[in-house]
Order: structure tokens, then sequence, then C-alpha cells
């Protein structure tokens, strides 16, 4: 999903995930479900509350088994600094990664990711990508807000483009490099 | 139900590693209730009042044969209002700009009245219309009670004299005039002995006369205490007893508590709730996790346990604090888990208010500027008293301060409180369910 500053993506996304009503319209969903995670752009989890603290918590929120045991993994899968260390004193892409982490709590089927390689550097972006690309592996699929064209050549199977809250462009990869209107950045 | 519990325990938990927030949270709203208390205490408690003495005043002024110390009964007066002696053109100026509260004016001619005891003097006391108007006319009456009790005993004293002239004889003057006096005494004396007379017309009158002197004199030995009877008909005599300092009465306690858990409360929910915003969680939280509902009345739980376990704690101090003191009355140690369920409901209903205040302000910091800036007048108009400003008490009444108060007062003071307290907890169950639907209703806000 690509669109200028103010376009509409963010809203969106939150949309998609649930966490915001439409002004109009709805949202169509399978039966049953799927599990949906949402990784907003910016990075959500309680500050003073350590990375592993805060994967503990969403994992009883999420009512997983073994929260402690979930924590663990998610914290070695996503490769964050163990210890005590609250999260607001967190690097901006090790907050970014914790937020990814906690949305991988409940293994979604679909991941809503809002510009979420903005703080990473190239191997934490290498990373989240081998991380999205598995859940697209397992039958899911990736939404994705971007503004790195680069990134939307590299990963996407479809493009949406949105301008002034409205969409001007869907379609595969291929339909978008022949639709030079839908060149919003052009 | 789960997710508030892990909530509440999170919320717990970060409330744990602010302590320095905890501790100022606790202090600050004491020592605002203290100096409020002061304030109340103290306020206008010794007005500065001008003294114009049109009079030129001596310090003593004698009537009869007794004297009227009029520097004592000044400098008396000095206990509760600030005199200040000035000229009239300079009190009336001073009485303008605010500097004096009011003027006690002493006529010209007023010494001459005193010792005339034939009409009352007067003293003039000029205010403006400022709230202590009625405060200073108090203060003042007081002072001229002190004055007329001084010239009772005076006039009382030089009476006495006249009547004891008028029993035992003697040289005596009144306005002026000299006279002698023979007496009842000797008059008696005088009558007896003609009561003797040969003459039988005269020997009865004599007797007759005689008989009316014995019952006047009788009368007239009382006269002192009929004077002073008449001139007092009720003496206020103040007795000292051990009974609590105001500071540690059962109706500051509860102020004092209510204040401060207020303040903790406003405060916490209000950043509470905009915290959750603020830390970006909110939304993750609401896709499912823990709804809006269930998320406000985490929100007013918190509350309710933190600020009303301050409130709790606050009560057992005061408790103990009057234990070891062995101050007279004691603690109602066997009321203190009423002192806890009233703190806990009452921080729960300021916390619904703090969660609508959170909501409308949405960021954490605003919402803590928005919580201060409302805590203050809340908490300030419940202390005006309703007898005097009726629609204080009415706008009061729509906030749970006032009612928190009533509570803990009921509880710690109140010999028969299952009134009042009823009626309170009646008052507080409602704001708080008012409040929570309509931070309910707002706590959207923080979702865009």
């Amino acid at each position: 999903m690509i669109g200028p500053n103010g376009a509409g993506k963010s809203t969106l996304v939150a949309i998609l995930a649930n966490a915001l009503d439409p002004s109009e319209g709805h949202v169509e969903t399978r039966k049953p479900p799927p599990r949906i995670g949402w990784v907003p752009q910016r990075p959500s989890h309680y500050g003073r509350l350590s990375p592993r603290e805060n994967l503990e918590l969403f994992a009883r929120l999420e009512g997983l088994a073994a929260p402690e045991q979930a924590a663990e993994r998610m914290l070695a899968f996503v490769d964050l600094p163990e210890g005590a260390r609250a999260s607001s004193v967190l690097s901006q892409g090790n907050k970014q990664r914790l937020s990814l982490a906690i949305t991988l709590l409940a293994a979604p089927d679909v991941l809503l990711l809002d510009e979420p390689t903005a703080a990473l550097d190239p191997t934490q972006r290498r990373r989240l990508w081998e991380i999205a690309m598995q859940t697209r592996d397992r039958g899911g699929a990736v939404v994705y807000v971007t503004q790195n064209l680069e990134e939307l050549e590299r990963f996407a199977d479809r493009v949406v483009v949105l301008r002034d809250g409205e969409l001007i462009f869907a379609g595969t990869h291929s339909e978008y490099s022949a639709t030079p209107d839908a060149h919003v950045f052009a | 139900m789960r997710a508030v519990a892990l909530l509440l325990g999170k919320d717990l938990r970060v409330l744990g590693r602010s302590s320095g927030l905890l501790a100022a949270l606790v202090v600050y709203p004491l020592l605002v209730a203290v100096i409020v208390g002061l304030v109340v205490r103290y306020a206008g408690d010794r007005p500065k009042l001008a003294l114009v003495d049109l009079d030129g005043l001596p310090n003593v002024i004698t009537v009869g044969d007794a004297h009227f110390d009029v520097k004592r009964v000044f400098s008396r007066a000095a206990e509760d209002v600030d005199l200040v002696r000035l000229s009239e053109s300079e009190a009336n100026r001073e009485l303008a700009n605010g500097d004096v509260l009011g003027i006690v004016v002493i006529p010209s001619g007023f010494q001459q009245q005193v010792r005339g005891m034939i009409n009352s003097p007067s003293i003039q006391l000029r205010t403006t219309q400022s709230a202590l108007a009625t405060r200073i006319v108090e203060k003042v009456q007081a002072l001229v009670y002190a004055v007329n009790t001084e010239l009772q005993q005076a006039y009382i004293k030089t009476n006495l004299k006249y009547v004891d002239l008028l029993l035992n004889g003697g040289h005596g003057s009144f306005l002026g005039n000299n006279f002698d006096v023979i007496g009842l005494g000797r008059a008696a004396q005088e009558l007896d002995a003609l009561s003797k007379s040969s003459d039988p017309a005269v020997a009865a009158k004599a007797t007759q006369l005689a008989n009316f002197v014995r019952q006047a004199r009788l009368a007239l030995a009382n006269t002192g205490a009929s004077l002073s009877a008449t001139a007092h008909p009720i003496q206020l005599v103040r007795q000292k007893s051990g009974g609590r300092a105001l500071l540690l009465s059962g109706q500051i306690q509860a102020y004092a508590i209510a204040l401060t858990l207020g303040f903790v409360a406003l405060l916490l929910s209000a950043a509470g709730i905009a915290s959750e915003r603020d830390e970006n969680v909110i939304g993750r939280l609401a896709r499912g996790l823990v709804g809006l509902t269930p998320l406000v009345g985490e929100k007013v739980a918190f509350t309710g346990v933190v600020a009303g376990g301050i409130g709790f704690l606050l009560g057992a101090v005061f408790g103990l604090v009057i234990e070891i003191g062995n101050v007279a009355g004691g603690e109602p140690w066997q009321r203190l888990p009423l002192v806890l369920f009233g703190a806990v409901l009452g921080a729960a209903a300021f916390g619904a208010l703090g969660v609508l205040i959170g909501s409308l302000a949405r960021e954490a910091r605003a919402a803590t500027l928005l919580a201060f800036l409302v805590a203050i007048p809340i908490l300030l108009l419940g202390l005006v008293p309703s007898s005097v400003i009726s629609a204080a008490g009415w706008v009061s009444a729509a906030f749970p301060f006032i009612h928190v108060a009533r509570l803990l007062t009921a509880v710690l003071a109140d010999t028969s409180f299952a009134g009042g307290f009823g009626r309170e907890v009646g008052w507080l169950i409602g704001l708080g369910l008012v409040y929570a639907v309509l931070a309910r209703l707002s706590v959207r806000r923080l979702l865009s």
C-alpha cells in the first residue's frame, strides 16, 4: 500500500486491524475470521515494562497457554536484548522489533505492517522481511504500507495506491508498473 | 475480567516503579490540605481595624469613685483584632484602599456620657461590603461586650457606694451636688427612740416607719447581688478540657483524606487512560484483547485501589497519631473498615471523572494538567460552606469531593452515622456511574 503523506494509509490499516471504526463502509471477513496481527507505525508497547514483561503481559492477554515460554521464544526470534531494562530506553529499531514480536505472539494469519522498516537498519530490515515472508508462505497474507518503492518492487504481489483518502489503483505489481497514472511519487 | 486483572497488575507494577511520582501524589495534596486548613482556620481571625478616637480617651476613665481602665480593655481586644490608631481621614483612606477592614469610631462626648451614667454612649463601626464584614461586626461586638462588662463593673461599684450611703449615711455628691445623708441605720435608731414617745400617735407612726426602714435596709443589703444579676443575666464560663486539637478532629481528618484522594485519583486516572494512547497500545487492546468498557472499568478500579489505599493509610496514620498522643476521644478503630470502604468508593467515583478528563485531553501531559486544573476548583468549592453561598453547595454536589468528605466525617466524627453514610454512598455510586458512562462514551476519542 503506497500513497503520499496524508493519503489515509495508516487509517485504512487501523480499520483493517479493527482498531478504528470506519466512518463509511465496512470490512468483510471470511468465516472463520483470520487472526490478524497489526504493527502500527509508532512502537506500541508499555515503556516502563521490560521487553520480556511486555511480551508476557500480551501473551497472557492473548490467552496463550505458556506465556513465559512464548515471551522467551519471541525475544530470541526477533533477537531482542535480554535484561530488565525498560522498553522506553531501547533504540527505535528495537522498539519496532518489540512491537512486531508482540504482534507475532498470536501467530497471525494476516499481518498488517504500517511502514515497518522505517526505523530499522539493513540487517533488521532483512530479518523483518524474512518473518513477513514466513507468514505468506504459511498461507497467510501480509499487508504493508511503505514509502520505499524498492521494497514495493521486491516484495509486493499486489499494489494498492491511495491519494487523499481515495483508492486510485489496485492490482498486481506488473499492472501497477504499466499504469503511469498510479505512480503518485513520479 | 481476567484481562482487567492483568491490566490492573500492569498498572500497579508501573506505578510501583514511579515511587517519586507516588510520593509527590501523596505529599502534595496533604500539604495543600494543611495549608487550606490553616487558611480556613485563621483567615480573618485577627482583622485589621482602624481606631479613630475623636474624644481623646485617657488611659483610665473615672466613673463615680470607680475607675474604668480603657487601655486594658483595648489591649485585651487586640487578641481578636489588630486595632491601629489613625486619624479619621487616614482611616477613611485605608478603608477605601482595603488596608483596614473597618473603622471603629469613638465619637466626641463619649467620656462625658460614660461619666454621666444617664445616657448610653455609642461606638460607631464602619465597614465595606467585604466578605469578612460579618466577621468584623462579630469581633467589634465582642469588643463592645468587653467594654460594657468593664463599665458595668464600674457602674455597679459606684451605685453600691450610693446604696452604702443610703444604708449607713455620710457625705456624698451626685452630678456636682454635695449632700449629707443620715442613712437608714441612724434613721432606724432615731425612729426607735421616737416609738417610745409618750404621744401614742407619734409612737405608732414612728413604729410603723421603723418597720419600713428595717425592711428597706434588708432589701438594700441585697442590692449588690441584684445589680450584678441584672447586668449579667447569663454569664459565660469557659472551661478548658483536654479535647482534640483542631488538626486531629474527625472532620479535619475527613476533609484532609478526601482532598488527598481527590487529587491522587483525578491525576492518576486521567494520566492512566491517556498514557494508553501515548504508548500507542490502546488500539492493540481495543482490537479484542480488552474492550473499551472493561478498559474504563480497569482504570476506575486501579484508581479505587491506589487512591483508596492511600486514603485508608492516611486514616490509619491519623489514628496512630491520636493513639500515641493519647488524645481525648481516641480513634474509632472499629469504624476503620468503613473508612477503607469510603476511600475506595470515593476514589473510584473520582477515577471515573478522571477517565473522562483523560479521554477528553487525549495526551497524558495534557490530561495531567487538565485534571489538576479541574481538581483545584472542585476541591476548593467543596470547602465553601453552602450556608454562605448556596450555589457553591449545588455545584459541589455534582462532584465526588463533598460526598467523600461527608461520608468520612460521618464515619470518623458522628455518633450516629448510618443515615449520612448511606446517603453519601448513594451519591458516590450515582455520580461514579454517570461519570463512568460519560467516560466510556468519550474514550473512543483515544483511538483516533
